[in-house]
């Protein structure tokens, strides 16, 4: 304990005297999506798909709205992040871990993924437009502010 | 395509043409005139169609009409015209009548005619969910038809995937003459333009000036019906209202979801797989609600309406006239539903998007003003593939704006007397 206390203080008389850096917190920048406001046009998902390919495609968006459900109208956005697949619902955020079979809750079996998520995979994570002078496109291009650069 | 021979063949897009015509009804048009004598029904894209532009959502469907006889366009919005894009075909001529049913598969820049009979006799609703399924892809998006086109009235109408679309021209009945069932639309293709970055800011930079425009804060169908004068259309169906949804890229919601089979505020994905309806033809909804039906029977008329591929203003405006109010008893009217219904005046555009300004008011000084300004405003819409509804609502897209956007995007020099004359040429 007293050993710890020494350490500690030690730390911090090296700071002070400027011998050594405080240890800075890694601040790390995300794509936030809010379903309920996202009105399903696809603009962000055209704007990620020019980041990519310098010219207007969709194959490679790294941010797709989901709309396969369209006679239910149910319908959000998903984000391919560096290891996970976040997926903005209408009722709530879902984070799927990528390469994590997750077992249904309730009958103990596999999930089976959506159809629409297995290109998903296949893509290249967000990078928060990388190179990009406006910053990240998605979050610039949406028409009602639902996708925002969050810490 | 020519359905008679079973043949297709593909042509380059002429620059020239692109110079003159500009895109969209301007190359339809153009089109409709040289395939004339085979009786064309043609697709196309607007020129910025399916671009960053603010709402490029725009499709276009030319051919003669059952109803006037005469050289007409319906747009068709969705995801649709975005989706005929990148089929990697910008125009689709059809000429001719196949023997049997078939319908057309347009992806990935390859165009195939293939058999329809399983899908004949079935409703909008059926042969969408078949054609998915039977090529494993819930986001293929369908102009197809129902028993109205293949019984050939007049009323028929070409809807898009599930729901109505601005066809209030009688297509669907030329779809049906030709025993083609559906277009099939799928893409993954890549659409290079002139100038990229200086295309990419420009967007930006109307989007940022049209974001704080008159409409920002609204949504929906109820709420054009508002701007439209009837104050009461929030609360009539407010009861019912899902959520609202855009077509592709545009900043306005034209569209509102209804549930009628279940909670409206239920988030989750409902159990039930048919719940409700998309309104997106504001026409119907508004005379449906004029002749004094509740809000929940015009939502079941539409609903029908969408099913069975007939023109729900057609339908709306002769119920009125009978003064039925039964949802059932409309329905079941479909069969032999006959009458001379409205058609916008002096304009070879579709009525779907309303013919007054929306929300601003562009600088008119009075209603006596709308009807060539209507006709102009849509005209520009059909030609650069901008959402026809949404034209009415942003003045910020300008001509002058149109003509910057498309020297950016073609590497052409277009000029206010050309564009004149492009618009001259649809309006004749």
């Amino acid at each position: 304990m007293v050993s710890g206390i020494l350490v500690w203080q030690s730390i911090i008389y090296l700071i002070k005297q400027g011998i050594v850096t405080k240890p800075r917190r890694r601040i790390v920048m995300r794509i936030d999506v809010d379903a309920l406001t996202c009105i399903g046009c696809m603009a962000c998902e055209m704007a990620c798909g020019y980041h990519r390919d310098d010219a207007f495609a969709l194959l490679s968006s790294c941010i797709v709205v989901y709309r396969t459900r369209e006679k239910k109208d149910y319908f959000g956005v998903v984000v391919k992040e560096e290891e996970s697949l976040k997926i903005a619902r209408p009722e709530g955020l879902e984070i799927k871990r990528i390469g994590v079979t997750e077992e249904s809750s309730d009958s103990g079996q596999k999930k089976e993924a959506d159809a629409s998520a297995k290109p998903m995979l296949l893509r290249e994570p967000c990078d928060l437009c990388s190179g990009m002078k406006y910053g990240p496109m998605c979050v610039k291009i949406c028409p009602v502010n639902a996708i925002s650069l969050v810490e | 395509m020519d359905l008679e021979a079973s043949q297709i063949s593909e042509d380059e897009l002429d620059d020239e043409l692109v110079g003159q015509k500009i895109g969209g009804v301007g190359i339809t048009s153009s089109l409709y005139g040289a395939y004339k004598d085979r009786d064309p029904i043609i697709l196309g894209a607007g020129l910025l169609t399916g671009t960053l532009f603010p709402a490029s959502a725009l499709g276009v469907i030319s051919a003669k009409s059952p109803r006037t006889g005469g050289l007409t366009h319906s747009p068709f919005t969705l995801k649709a015209g975005m989706e005929l894009k990148y089929t990697g075909f910008d125009y689709v001529v059809i000429v001719g009548k196949s023997k049997k049913p078939v319908f057309l598969w347009l992806h990935d820049g390859v165009a195939d005619i293939q058999e329809a009979s399983e899908f004949w006799g079935a409703d909008v609703w059926n042969t969408t969910d078949a054609i998915r399924k039977s090529m494993g892809d819930d986001l293929i998006q369908t102009l197809v038809i129902g028993p109205a086109g293949e019984r050939g009235s007049d009323l028929a109408q070409i809807c898009v995937n599930y729901w109505a679309s601005g066809d209030c021209w009688g297509f669907g009945k030329v779809f049906g003459e030709k025993n083609l069932k559906a277009v099939a639309l799928r893409g993954m293709g890549l659409l290079e333009i002139s100038d990229p970055e200086g295309f990419v800011d420009q967007c930006f930079e109307v989007l940022e000036t049209i974001k704080g425009g008159a409409f920002a804060g609204k949504s929906g169908v109820e709420d054009i019906l508002t701007a439209m004068g009837e104050k009461d259309a929030k609360e009539w169906i407010a009861p019912f209202v899902h959520r609202h949804s855009a077509c592709y890229n545009t900043p306005y919601p034209t569209n509102t979801f209804v549930y009628l089979n279940e909670n409206p505020k239920t988030l989750a994905e409902p159990t039930e797989q048919e719940p409700g309806f998309l309104i997106n033809d504001v026409g119907a909804l508004l005379t449906l609600k004029r002749a004094g039906l509740s809000a929940e029977s015009a939502c079941r008329v539409l609903k029908a309406c969408a099913k069975y591929g007939i023109d729900p203003c057609a339908v709306a405006e002769l119920s009125a006239r009978s003064g039925q109010k039964d949802p059932d008893k409309i329905e079941q009217s479909f069969v032999d539903l006959k009458g001379t219904v409205s058609v916008p005046e002096g304009g070879k555009f579709s009525s779907w998007a309303p013919m007054q300004p929306l929300f601003a008011d562009f600088g008119l000084s009075d209603e006596s003003a709308y009807g060539d300004w209507w006709v102009r405003r849509q005209a520009l819409a059909y030609l650069f593939g901008i959402h026809p509804i949404f034209a009415n609502m942003a003045p910020e897209l300008s001509e002058e704006l149109m003509i910057e956007m498309f020297n950016k995007g073609t590497g052409l020099d277009l000029s206010q007397e050309t564009l004149d004359q492009a618009i001259a040429d649809v309006c004749l």
